[in-house]
């Protein structure tokens, strides 16, 4: 400490004089330097709380002004049903295009264990492992009588197993809610639905989360609170879904066929009213992916959407369709047709090495099936002109359906588009796509020429694209295939009261060992129905069939794919609200006789 | 500086001393008091003695270390900031290996009668002892590094301890209060800059270090601080406790539901609202009018703090009661902001309100001190 003197000193000499105590003086004084300098401390004190009081009145207001805001905002009246769904209905529900239920929570209880509040473990262990059979004994006990904490015994329990698990009267056996989803129909729309897990858990609640199909593409959709629940609208209709499952299941059967996709689609809208694959799967118990064997033979894979085959001969009439678009043919131009046709060191034949002589017009190209007038059509079109085509009806892209696993199906191309390629995907070989890629190009071909996006979403009226091909060529395919049906291959597709058009597709399945299986076909029928005035195509695919009932077996899709495509239309088409054309019995059926 | 240096004879003895308490403090304490009980009440669905019947006998014992701790001259509790600081370390440490253990986290010893959670008593220990260290120290050296040093460390030690728990709330609120009474000693700005820029600096270390193998925060920390910038993202999740707390505020609307109406908390959507969500209800029964009246009488209560600190010529008392108004600021801005998400769910009480044993002692201790430096402060003209 500094001494200040002087002055200090001078009181306490002139204290002295006058007989005082100094003493006292001096303590006097250093008490006055104390007072003086706490008076500077609690001035910077004083200065530093003016800054702390402005900030402090900040935050005061921060917390005031958000309260006002908060008080202000126009909540989601919390009535106390209102906030019991908020809570239970946290995933919205997904319906078809009638709003039918397809999939929608339920409420349930998962069970949990807390070791350490337990007072039987061992007796607790063993009452579980009775009331749930899949639980193992020797496990529980383990993890009862360990040093855990805390334990799930199952994620999702009944009403009656929770009375059980009441009734052993453990302590230390908790149960928090659940909410599952359920798929009210089973197997019904497996594929699109896809299915859904548990995400992150807790004891009072758990997040449920789409892991597949529409469940995962729409996740964020069907968790977002701001909707409100909305439920997601699907574009699928329920009942005609029903009756294609049924009959493809049937045919599939009837066929020998290993596996089967079906899609019917909307021509002006794209929205795909029904799509099956078989084999299928229950989504409320999503099986595990096959660890061994082919992908392609998982029930869990969507053939429709997944599976990309060479389509084979349905491709002609997209050939067709562009020839007469360019200006190339009409429907009479003849085109040359000797089998086989030399190319290089390739030879093109028909199938069964048939030949149809010299010259076949279009339309008979497309009702006799030929390889060679349509290689010989697409030589003229060319490469370039080709591939874009193809593009454009969107042959080169994974189909933009909303489901999760579409953008993993990109079609297969050849590597090198070569002129011998132009000639072979003319007729839909070499080339790989899905079935749906195949009902969208038709539909688009079909329904006057415009462009449509397969959608699995409800929409309001037809949304046109861009036009690919013109209003009189698109007439011109719809009558060529529908002479297909009245006298060509595909003869058993004939509806009656329908008029159903369309075109059959056969190849032989690549072996993954290289070449082609002798006996194992890709069998698809691709129509359209009405034929005059089209609404849906639909797009049957039959995996390895072979119809027993002749003297050989037989697997074109004549044999196989278009019976069963035939039923499926005999029994939706009602559903679809599409009137038979009864026609009128003709009179001389009728013997008018005079009574006498 | 010793206690013989207070000029006793201005300062009021014997038992006519509790004539010159802080009277306003000290009802503004009660009616807050007072609110909390109603609001337990009405929580427990208009039962007394679910939380309100305790509430209120813990209220009573603390009114009781209120009126004590004010009678016993302020210099003896400035003699005493040590060794309580000591103690409260020690039963820190204490938790740490013999705690009893609640939500996961260890936080409490078990008097038989009730819960202690010795972070709570930190709170307060640590102010005391900041404040008498900084009593002690020659106003002069109040920047030097090394007497920088000194509280900083004095601050962190408890702050690690409850880290330890892990209990993020009190670390926080450790943490700023220590700041708060650095900076009305007098700690030259500089320092605060310093420490601005390292916490800016920790926030980012601690959103890079996510995910990787050294990640500095625990998992559901992450996720509180996720569900604070976005709290829809997992309603039913992490982020529950902000999504209800929220529709409860905002249902309450400005004039509120009336007493006892509140769907949202009494329906049992809002877990902890007894405890740290207690406002919610408040929010919801009496509106915005409630919650901002609530928030005056608070207010009410840091104004006469900083009155009688300012009218206090002795630095001790002056910076113990601008402490302790600090601390308890801290206490309702972070629970206030984190119950209207404006802040991370971290748990803090409403002071005086929330039901809990600990905080309500500890916080009438407090300003039993308050109330000691007012009555002994030096009076008259120096």
């Amino acid at each position: 400490m500094t001494r200040t003197p002087l002055r200090p000193l001078a009181r306490i000499l002139s204290a002295r004089q006058k007989g005082e105590n100094p003493d006292v003086i001096e303590r006097e004084n250093i008490r006055l330097r104390h007072e003086e300098m706490r008076e500077k401390a609690r001035q910077r004190a004083e200065g530093r709380l003016v800054v702390l009081a402005l900030l402090f009145f900040c935050i005061f207001g921060v917390v005031g002004g958000r309260m006002a805001t908060l008080a202000s905002s126009e909540p989601a009246e919390p009535t106390a049903k209102a906030s019991t769904s908020r809570i239970v209905a946290q995933r919205a529900d997904i319906v078809d295009r009638s709003g039918r239920i397809l999939a929608t929570n339920l409420r349930t209880h998962s069970l949990y264990a807390q070791p350490p509040h337990m007072v039987e473990p061992e007796k607790a262990a063993r009452a579980l492992a009775k009331i749930f059979p899949d639980l193992d004994e020797a496990r529980l006990i383990k993890d009862f009588t360990g040093s855990r904490k805390f334990l799930w015994v199952k994620k999702k329990i009944s009403p009656e197993q929770k009375q059980l698990v009441h009734q052993i009267g453990e302590p230390g056996l908790l149960f928090g809610p659940r909410e599952m989803r359920l798929y009210p129909n089973g197997k019904l729309a497996a594929h699109i639905l896809g299915g859904y897990g548990f995400g992150r858990e807790g004891v009072y609640a758990a997040e449920v989360i789409g892991t597949a199909g529409v469940e995962k593409a729409f996740d964020d959709f069907l968790r977002d609170p701001a909707e409100q629940g909305r439920p997601l609208e699907l574009s699928l209709d329920l009942t005609v879904q029903a009756a294609v499952e049924r009959v493809l299941f049937g045919g599939m059967r009837l066929m020998n066929a290993k596996g089967a996709t079906a899609v019917i689609m909307d021509v002006h809208t794209g929205e795909i009213v029904s799509m099956a694959s078989l084999p299928d799967f229950d989504p409320n118990n999503r099986p595990l992916p096959l660890i061994e064997g082919d992908r392609a033979d998982d029930p869990l894979f969507n053939r429709a959407v997944q599976g990309v085959y060479e389509l084979g001969s349905t491709f002609k009439i997209i050939t067709a369709a562009q020839g007469m678009q360019l200006g190339l043919v009409n429907a009479h131009t003849e085109l040359d047709s000797q089998s086989p046709l030399v190319w290089g060191k390739f030879r093109i034949r028909e199938w069964n090495n048939k030949n149809f002589g010299p010259k076949l017009s279009v339309t008979d190209m497309i009702v006799n099936s030929s390889n060679v007038a349509t290689a010989n059509l697409a030589m003229m079109i060319g490469q370039q002109r080709q591939r874009a085509f193809f593009s454009e009806l969107g042959f080169f892209d994974p189909t933009p359906v909303e489901l999760v696993e579409a953008p993993g199906a990109k079609p297969l191309l050849p590597k090198n588009w070569s002129e011998i390629v132009t000639i072979t995907t003319s007729y839909g070989h070499g080339m790989s796509a899905s079935p749906l890629h195949l009902a969208t190009a038709y539909a688009s071909l079909l329904n006057g020429g415009y462009r449509v996006k397969p959608t699995l979403l409800k929409r309001q009226g037809p949304l046109l694209g861009e036009r690919v091909v013109s209003e009189e060529v698109s007439r011109a395919a719809r009558d060529m295939l529908r002479q297909v049906v009245t006298r060509g291959t595909a003869t058993f597709a004939e509806v009656p009261g329908y008029k159903v058009g369309g075109k059959t597709g056969t190849a032989d399945k690549p072996n993954p060992r290289g070449g082609y299986y002798e006996d194992k076909v890709i069998a698809t029928f691709a129509g359209v129905f009405p034929a005059d005035a089209p609404q849906y195509v639909v797009v049957v695919t039959l995996d390895e069939p072979v119809e027993t009932s002749g003297s050989k077996p037989r697997r074109t899709a004549g044999w196989t794919a278009v019976p069963v495509a035939a039923e499926i239309i005999r029994r939706t088409a009602p559903l679809l609200g599409l009137r038979p054309e009864i026609e009128a019995a003709t009179l001389d059926e009728l013997q008018l006789t005079k009574s006498r | 500086m010793s206690y013989l240096e207070y000029t006793v004879a201005r300062v009021p003895t014997g038992p006519g001393k509790i004539l010159y308490m802080n009277w306003a403090l000290l009802v503004l304490i009660i009616t807050v008091a007072c609110i909390g009980f109603v609001m337990l009440f009405s929580v427990a669905g208009g039962n007394m003695s679910t939380w309100a019947e305790p509430q209120i006998q813990r209220f009573l014992i603390g009114l009781g270390i209120l009126f004590f701790v004010a009678m016993v001259p302020i210099w003896f509790w400035r003699n005493m900031a040590g060794f309580a600081y000591a103690a409260s370390i020690l039963l820190l440490l204490y938790v740490e290996f013999l705690g009893v253990e609640g939500k996961g986290a260890q936080r409490w010893i078990d008097l038989g009668f009730m819960r202690l959670q010795p972070s709570e008593l930190t709170k307060i220990t640590l102010v005391m002892l900041l404040v008498a260290y900084y009593d002690w120290l020659d106003i002069k050296k109040v920047s030097n590094p090394i007497w920088v040093l000194v509280p900083i460390l004095l601050i962190l030690l408890p702050t690690f301890l409850v880290l330890r728990q892990p209990d993020l709330g009190t670390a926080l609120l450790l943490v700023m209060g220590g700041a708060v009474v650095m900076f009305l000693a007098g700690v030259h700005w500089a320092y605060f800059g310093a420490v601005a820029a390292l916490g800016a600096g920790t926030v980012a270390a601690v959103f890079t270090s996510r995910g990787t193998g050294w990640q500095l925060l625990q998992d559901y920390q992450y996720r509180r601080i996720d569900t604070f910038l976005n709290p829809a993202s997992d309603p039913l999740g992490a982020g529950y406790h902000i999504t209800q707390s929220q529709i409860a505020l905002g249902s309450g609307g400005w004039a509120g539901k009336g007493f006892m109406q509140g769907t949202q908390s009494r329906l049992n959507f809002l877990p902890e609202k007894h405890t740290d969500f207690i406002f919610t209800t408040l929010a919801e029964e009496f509106g915005f009018l409630g919650g901002i009246s609530l928030l005056a009488l608070y207010g009410l209560i840091i104004f006469f703090c900083v009155i009688s600190a300012v009218s206090n010529r002795d630095r001790f008392g002056s910076l113990l009661t601008l402490g302790i108004a600090a601390t308890f600021f801290l206490f309702f801005a972070v629970n206030m902001s984190m119950v209207m998400g404006l802040a991370p769910v971290v748990g803090v009480p409403l002071p005086l309100v929330s039901y809990g044993g600990s905080a309500m002692l500890v916080l009438m201790g407090a300003f039993g001190l308050a109330q000691s430096a007012h009555i002994h402060k030096p009076r008259g003209r120096a």
